[in-house]
């Protein structure tokens, strides 16, 4: 039976079609990844993250040009006193962490935690004592910059952060490290309550640059002579 | 048998090298066709060990059975009846019928 050339002829034929369905049928289960809507989701994600990574390279460079623009004309005094650049030298790193006293039935635990008073005091030290950049917890400490209590943390240049606060300050360090020490002073008061309050010397650190954009709404700077 | 085998492959190797897809809406309905092919193939193989192979009933078989298969799950598509599910296992069900008998006789063989 099979040995007719027609009936071999007719089971090639079938084989045949079957074998090229049964590829066609393999690529395109193979393919059909890449038409469904994940891959094309992905695809298209990637291609706006490349955009947008060019863009942010773009504005890098051009924040670059334009701070060095901007810098040109100041003198370097000008720059640590803005905190428009990053500045190194030696100094003191103060730590301070609330205490871990136990509190008294009849005391108030306020008292044994760190206050938006108590960092204003240590700044105010370091300052009198001669500290040329002062830095809270990587926040630049500058003209316009506040410290204020803001629930259990403190804000400093708008930016939270909670105990314990790391102040650096450039200066004279032995200096700075009496002054903080003086009998009476800031360090004595708040040991008193158990406060802990670590002065650490450095001969070489680096301070952050003011990383808030300096926009002045109603201050106009006025030239000499010019006075109304 | 072996020239069955040799065609076979060709044929893959061509459907291959075509670099043809099937758009994704299609892949059911030909996955139906390439279902009939395979019972068709293995009814012809029992056909040939009982000796009742026809030429033309097995070639018609093949071609009709596909496109019947097809045109089956097309019409269940479009009137929202899971045919394809039935088609599937209506030709499984022949396939491995057709491949028991097909051992029973080689083995007695």
């Amino acid at each position: 039976m099979l040995s007719r050339k027609s009936n071999r002829i007719s089971i090639i034929l079938a084989c045949f079609v079957l074998g090229f369905m049964m590829a066609i049928q393999f690529h395109s289960t193979q393919n059909s990844f890449k038409y469904s809507t994940q891959y094309q989701r992905t695809e298209e994600l990637s291609q706006r993250l490349l955009a947008t990574e060019k863009e942010r390279d773009a504005l890098k460079k051009q924040t670059e040009k334009m701070s060095q623009d901007k810098n040109a004309g100041l003198i370097d005094a000008q720059l640590i006193e803005a905190g428009a650049t990053e500045v190194t030298g030696p100094g003191i790193v103060v730590t301070v962490e609330d205490s871990s006293k136990k509190t008294a039935a009849n005391e108030n635990a306020n008292l044994y935690i760190i206050h938006d008073e108590d960092m204003l005091r240590i700044v105010n030290e370091l300052r009198a004592a001669g500290a040329e950049a002062i830095s809270i917890n990587g926040q630049r400490v500058v003209a316009t910059t506040e410290i204020r209590c803001a629930g259990p943390t403190v804000s400093v240049n708008n930016e939270r952060s909670a105990p314990p606060f790391v102040i650096q300050a450039i200066g004279e360090a032995d200096t700075m490290e009496n002054a903080m020490k003086m009998r009476g002073g800031v360090m004595d008061t708040l040991s008193v309550w158990g406060i802990k309050v670590n002065i650490d010397k450095k001969t070489q650190m680096t301070l952050p640059s003011y990383n808030r954009g300096s926009d002045f709404k109603y201050a106009k700077s006025v030239e000499k002579g010019d006075t109304q | 048998m072996i020239f069955a085998i040799i065609s076979l492959i060709i044929g893959a190797i061509v459907g291959y090298f075509c670099n043809v897809t099937i758009p994704g809406e299609y892949s059911k309905l030909f996955s139906v066709a390439l279902l009939a092919g395979f019972d068709a193939v293995f009814g012809g193989l029992k056909a040939v060990f009982i000796d009742t192979f026809d030429n033309i009933n097995f070639l018609l078989g093949f071609f009709l059975n596909t496109i019947l298969a097809v045109l089956m799950v097309f019409l269940g598509d479009n009137l929202s009846i899971e045919l394809y599910y039935v088609v599937l296992f209506v030709f499984a069900l022949r396939i491995f019928k057709n491949l028991s008998y097909l051992r029973h006789r080689l083995i007695k063989k």
